[in-house]
């Protein structure tokens, strides 16, 4: 009864909305919704406030982004976003774990799913070991994951961005294969490095350089961890001695990048107004700021091209996503 | 150090900084005492607010959020037996009885004096010992962890009331409506029944409200027509005296210092140290029978340890980027707000922001005692309030709290389903704590423990040849026979009188 209650009045509050936005065609003309499917206070959500901040202070939309931190699973606010009303003032922030969960079987729906809005930045990862385990670059690790296969523990949020980072590694010599094993995100995973609790992991550029590095530059004297490579196109600024992977001769870049997505049939008004806005934030000095600091960089994509390189990241991704489900 | 510390003293005395750390703590104590509403959403909450604040007002206002909100929570778990936190779930065993019994301001005053000497040894070590015991706490791997947590697991046992065998059916069942979700070691969904929503699980939050908050308020509507019978309530006993101090200050000290170790574990919080803290003080006790009935001593060691973990969690989050807790993760993200990233060179790069967050957790810590203590008085008279009043005001704030911590409608179902869940437990005799105990410590020893085994290829060797698993295990063993020792010995007494009577009489 209650609930047939609720259920109507929400189908009844929804056609209202639907009609109201039919007869004011002026969007905006409330606050926006950004969904991040994470806690409040990690990266994702981080990345949004950041805009969200740099939109309200130079006035880039005329009505507030608001952020909705989902948490529990991410699919759970992901979803929340498929089926919302596409109305243009529902919008989701997501990055490649959403084709993780689609690759791996977890849900049985992907980035196809939604209009796409904006790419706004990316950061890449590096291979890290620790200090007094005779590894010294990439081809070791590697060498010593194919000659003692299974053996080496790499530390991983299994089924996430870290997992596939390792997976992407392993495949690059034949037969070479870490033992992958639960522990977390970046943090947990230097807090496990320096335990010599495992053998290896992937860490952000921000991570890396927060961990290992004095604020000149300089390295941490009693650092327990080193970076092996950076798996993006370019050296990153904050970590100038570390190569690229494929300046070491090996074809991998791992790059995650911040994907707005909007609820299929939004109209195109919203998708471009809130694409304007963005692009115009990431030329703002606190987004600026952010991309340093997080040593993010600053890839901007929209339209047509986001779509191609969505694409082409599902290509590389999904067979990697499979990989990491299986166990 | 000196230099640091007094600086930071003196500018949070400034007037701006002083007025965030008060609106903090007493904020904190506010949404503490609210059943449904957390520290960690208060937090959450009032980051976008933080933006465009000084770093320093910012991280100060949320320290004192932090301190407020773990303190604030043993108002209701005193008065209502409603939790306002999970770490205060513990504090109900002996608060409630007490206050049941007519002395709601000496439940209250002793909870309030053992949080601020919980708060103040934690803030000590947290002061002399940030680095060495941060890198101490990373060698801490799944073994360790999984024992450490088994060993509070048996605790289940006895801190049951009643019925053994009701008390590990309440555990077990706690045990199982954790395990649906995302497999926390194999990120594939389990006991879904391909139900989406159910890949986030039953959270903590929505599932610990509805067992003792709604379940309670369920219970009071159905009791609202009969006419209860009132007990005299006194606040007196509200200020501990010097004997009260040498009484209970071994048992703080010791409560103390085991939140303060266990918060400095990251990832498992303030309620695992209140456990620990209350059977171990109920295991030295002279008057173990009195627990669960209104002891003193369980109501001082279940405060002293929740706030003494506050402390101990931001050891790791100020040494070395880890955070202890929850609440730490958002105090990261607050700092990063700020360009301010925690990590081992935190002291290099911002040692301002480190200091003003150590002299924070100090000046909120007697802020929270003085504001406290002098509202205990007043609060005390929630037990006056007319439950007709009273129950539509708590059940709308615990809607509202589980909404606001995911925004999602399916966790208030959750928090109501458990409501009346909890309500049929209490009638057939099962107790909720051992419920909620079981239900916050499988997931993490589960995901312990599988680490683990993903380490070593299946072998649960290290469990023997580690000296932290093999102490916690044998600690483990040695609490569940202890029970049945005593037990056994008391039926030998009473035996060896029966069979010197006999003697007696045959004589």
């Amino acid at each position: 009864m209650v609930l047939n209650f609720t259920r109507s009045v929400a189908l009844a509050t929804a056609v209202l909305a639907g009609l109201s936005t039919a007869a004011h065609a002026e969007w905006p003309e409330k606050p926006i919704k950004v969904i991040v499917p994470f806690k409040a206070g990690g990266t994702s959500d981080q990345v949004v406030r950041a805009f969200q901040a740099a939109i309200q202070e130079n006035d880039l939309l005329p009505q507030p982004l608001t952020v909705v931190n989902v948490g529990g699973h991410f699919s759970i606010g992901a979803r929340q976003v498929m089926e919302a009303q596409p109305d243009g003032y529902t919008f989701l922030s997501l990055h490649i774990a959403l084709m993780g969960g689609e690759g791996g079987g977890i849900f049985d729906f992907g980035y196809r799913d939604f209009e796409p809005v904006a790419t706004t930045g990316e950061f890449c990862v590096l291979p890290v070991v620790r200090k007094d385990s005779g590894i010294d670059s990439v081809d070791e690790l590697l060498q010593k994951a194919k000659d003692e296969p299974d053996t080496l523990l790499f530390g991983a949020n299994l089924g996430a961005i870290n997992h596939m980072g390792g997976i992407l590694l392993q495949n690059l010599v034949d037969g070479a294969k870490f033992r992958f094993v639960q522990i977390g995100g970046g943090t947990a995973n230097f807090t496990a490095l320096t335990g010599n609790q495992t053998n290896a992991s992937v860490l952000s550029a921000a991570e890396v350089a927060n961990f290992t590095r004095n604020p000149d530059g300089t390295e941490i004297a009693d650092t327990q961890i080193k970076p092996l490579a950076y798996t993006g196109a370019e050296r990153v600024e904050g970590l100038p001695d570390v190569p690229t992977m494929q300046e070491l001769g090996y074809d991998m870049t791992y790059c995650v990048q911040s994907w707005w997505f909007a609820p299929k049939g939004t109209p195109q008004e919203a998708i471009d107004g809130v694409a304007d806005a963005l692009q115009k934030a990431t030329q703002t000095d606190r987004v600026k700021k952010f991309y340093d600091d997080k040593m993010f960089g600053p890839v901007f994509l929209r339209g047509e091209e986001m779509a191609a390189s969505l694409d082409d990241t599902w290509a590389r991704i999904e067979p990697v996503a499979k990989q990491a489900a299986q166990k | 150090m000196i230099d640091g510390l007094t600086g930071a003293l003196l500018h949070i005395f400034t007037p701006m900084p002083f007025l965030y750390v008060l609106i903090g703590t007493v904020a904190g104590i506010v949404v503490g005492a609210i059943p449904g509403l957390s520290g960690a959403m208060l937090i959450a909450l009032t980051l976008p607010l933080t933006f465009y604040m000084e770093p320093v007002n910012a991280i100060v206002l949320l320290i004192g959020m932090y301190v407020g909100s773990i303190t604030g929570g043993l108002i209701t778990a005193t008065l209502l037996r409603m939790p306002g936190t999970p770490s205060n779930v513990v504090t109900t065993f002996d608060g409630h009885p007490m206050a049941m019994a007519g002395r709601p301001g000496r439940a209250l005053g002793l909870g309030i004096a053992a949080s601020f000497m919980g708060g103040l040894v934690s803030w000590v070590v947290l002061l002399f010992l940030a680095k060495p015991l941060s890198i101490w706490a990373t060698r801490f791997g799944p073994f360790e962890y999984f024992t450490l947590i088994l060993m509070a697991m048996v605790l289940i046992a006895s801190v049951s009331q009643g019925s053994m065998v009701k008390g590990l059916v309440a555990g077990f069942l706690g045990m199982l409506v954790s395990m649906p979700g995302v497999d926390p070691s194999a990120g594939q969904p389990r006991l879904t029944w391909d139900w989406y929503v159910l890949n986030g699980g039953l959270k903590l939050l929505p599932v610990l409200i509805g067992i003792f908050a709604v379940s309670q308020v369920i219970g009071d509507i159905v009791t609202i027509g009969k006419r209860m019978e009132r007990v005299e309530t006194r606040v007196s006993g509200m200020l501990m005296t010097v004997k009260d101090w040498r009484d209970q200050m071994w048992n703080m000290l010791r409560s103390s210092a085991i939140g303060t170790a266990v918060g400095i574990l990251p990832g498992i919080g303030a309620s695992i140290g209140s456990i620990m803290a209350y059977t171990t003080a109920r295991n030295m006790s002279r008057r173990p029978e009195e627990y669960g009935k209104g002891s003193e001593e369980g109501i001082v060691a279940s405060e002293a340890a929740n706030n003494a973990t506050i402390g101990g969690a931001l050891i790791p989050l100020i040494a070395m980027g880890i955070p202890g807790s929850v609440i730490d993760a958002i105090l990261i993200g607050a700092l990063m707000i700020h360009s301010i990233t925690p990590g081992p060179t935190l002291f290099i790069t911002n040692s301002d922001v480190v200091w003003a967050m150590i002299a924070a957790a100090l000046v909120a810590n007697v802020v929270m005692y003085v504001v406290m203590m002098g509202s205990v008085r007043v609060v005390a008279r929630i037990m006056y309030v007319p439950r007709t009043f009273m129950l539509p005001v708590i059940l709308v704030f615990c809607v509202i709290g589980t909404f606001a911590l995911d925004n999602t409608m399916f966790d208030v179902w959750v928090m109501l389903a458990f409501g009346v869940l909890g309500f049929a437990m209490e009638k057939g005799g099962f107790p909720l704590g051992p419920f909620v105990i079981g239900f916050v410590l499988a997931p993490l020893m589960e995901e312990k423990l599988r680490s683990g085994l993903m380490m070593t290829a299946g072998s649960i060797e290290p469990i023997f040849t580690r000296p932290l698993p093999l102490i916690f295990l044998l600690i483990s063993i040695l609490l569940l026979l202890l029970p049945a020792f005593r037990a056994w010995r008391v039926a030998r007494s009473a035996r060896r009188r029966l069979d010197a009577r006999a003697d007696g009489a045959s004589s």
